[in-house]
């Protein structure tokens, strides 16, 4: 399968690109990791998400 | 507690007699019932489609490679010639290719060449569940150096052969998908002849700890609750028990760490799907994880696990090696314990010690 580039690969493409925003969601999950609930850190994943649809746009 | 065990099974067993007078049971399974807890006929998909992608699957054979080639080392101990070998649960017959690397043995002085193993075996028989694995190295030149049998069998849980058949049964990165890891390690002893080695490699307790954990805080976070994406697997402590209760004497396990670098994430679990080796945990969700997790997993693992400056994130893969033998004639035996008559300290020298 030449020139093919799996969904997957697209998806590790944008994320790289998204750096600071991974590290500011990622800092906030563990910054207090023994009792994560759902959407604790919502505001840093709708950053980070934002980031990485637009980079996927851009290709 | 351990002195009380023998007491409590005479007791247990009294019991049954009395009352086996009254009553039967038209069928009663020996132990505990056996708990489903992988999903055999996935995994052979996952397998399956795995291998028919040739080029792939050979690119991410490079772990199952290294790992064969430790276990044959240990292979190299036993001066011994081996008429009939079992390769159980073969994958590409990634042992096969290990046996007929020349100059394993690192204990010859360098340049002598020592004869791959290859050579000591007569007849090696590899066994898979899935065809497209099992046969997709079949035209490589290794194939020649070795008299190879492949046998494809419907399910690795119950192997179709004879007792006292084989002079060493060996096996590489399949058993951590096996249920009743109890029921086949005594078929295997069944299957060896007297005083013969079996010789095994399988995923331990705290492989892919960190994919784990991430991935756990990934679902909590994003969806609120936690579902089994990575095998529940052996611990180390438990491989003795195991071989124990299969009849196997003369026991070695050991652990050996393997740490390989991804570029990230996504690539690492590419590489795991590649090699068949995906998730196939009877009540998993169906369906491949979501965007969001996938994206938050990334995020957590590389802040948790990624050291400053590196180009990659670490995995981590625990390999415990077991070596067990089958009971046998001439086998050495363990003395009583309390037997010793001398002190390993007047063998040895040293002492207390003291400060200098």
């Amino acid at each position: 399968m030449p020139n093919r580039t799996r969904p997957i690969e697209k998806v590790a493409k944008a994320t790289a690109k998204c750096s600071t925003e991974a590290a500011a969601y990622g800092k906030c999950v563990l910054a207090d990791y023994n009792s994560v609930h759902k959407d604790m850190c919502a505001k840093e994943f709708m950053r980070l998400k934002d980031c990485f649809l637009a980079a996927s746009k851009k290709g | 507690m351990i002195s009380l065990h023998p007491f409590r099974a005479t007791f247990s067993r009294r019991c049954i007699a009395a009352t086996s007078g009254v009553r039967t049971y038209a069928s009663q399974t020996p132990g505990n019932p056996m708990i489903e807890i992988f999903n055999r006929k996935t995994k052979h998909l996952q397998k399956d489609r795995a291998a028919r992608n040739v080029e792939e699957s050979r690119k991410t054979d490079y772990l199952k490679d290294e790992v064969a080639l430790r276990l044959c080392e240990r292979l190299l101990d036993i001066k011994r010639d081996f008429h009939n070998v079992l390769d159980l649960g073969a994958n590409s017959c990634n042992i096969a290719r290990a046996l007929t690397t020349p100059n394993l043995d690192i204990a010859v002085p360098e340049g002598t060449p020592s004869p791959p193993l290859a050579e000591r075996i007569s007849k090696l028989t590899c066994v898979e569940t899935s065809h497209a694995l099992l046969h997709r190295d079949e035209e490589l030149p290794f194939n020649k150096e070795i008299n190879i049998h492949r046998d494809v069998i419907p399910d690795l849980e119950t192997l179709p052969y004879q007792p006292n058949t084989f002079d060493a049964v060996l096996s590489s990165l399949s058993m951590h998908w096996i249920n009743d890891l109890p029921a086949l390690l005594e078929q295997v002893n069944t299957m060896l002849k007297p005083d013969s080695p079996f010789i095994a490699a399988m995923f331990g307790g705290d492989t892919l700890f960190e994919l784990r954990g991430s991935l756990q805080l990934a679902d909590l976070e994003r969806r609120g609750g936690v579902t089994p994406h990575i095998s529940p697997l052996v611990d180390v402590r438990d491989v003795g028990n195991l071989l124990n209760r299969a009849g196997f004497k003369m026991l070695t396990v050991d652990v050996e760490d393997i740490v390989v670098e991804f570029p990230d994430s996504f690539a690492l679990m590419q590489d795991l799907q590649a090699m068949g080796e995906s998730n196939a945990i009877m009540h998993r969700e169906a369906g491949p994880l979501s965007r969001d997790v996938l994206l938050a997993n990334e995020a957590i693992y590389r802040q948790m696990y990624m050291e400053e400056d590196a180009p990659g994130i670490p995995a981590t893969f625990r390999m415990i090696y077991m070596i067990g033998w089958k009971e046998g004639g001439n086998q050495p035996q363990p003395l009583q314990r309390g037997s010793g008559e001398l002190n390993l300290k007047d063998i040895l020298g040293g002492g207390d010690f003291q400060k200098p």
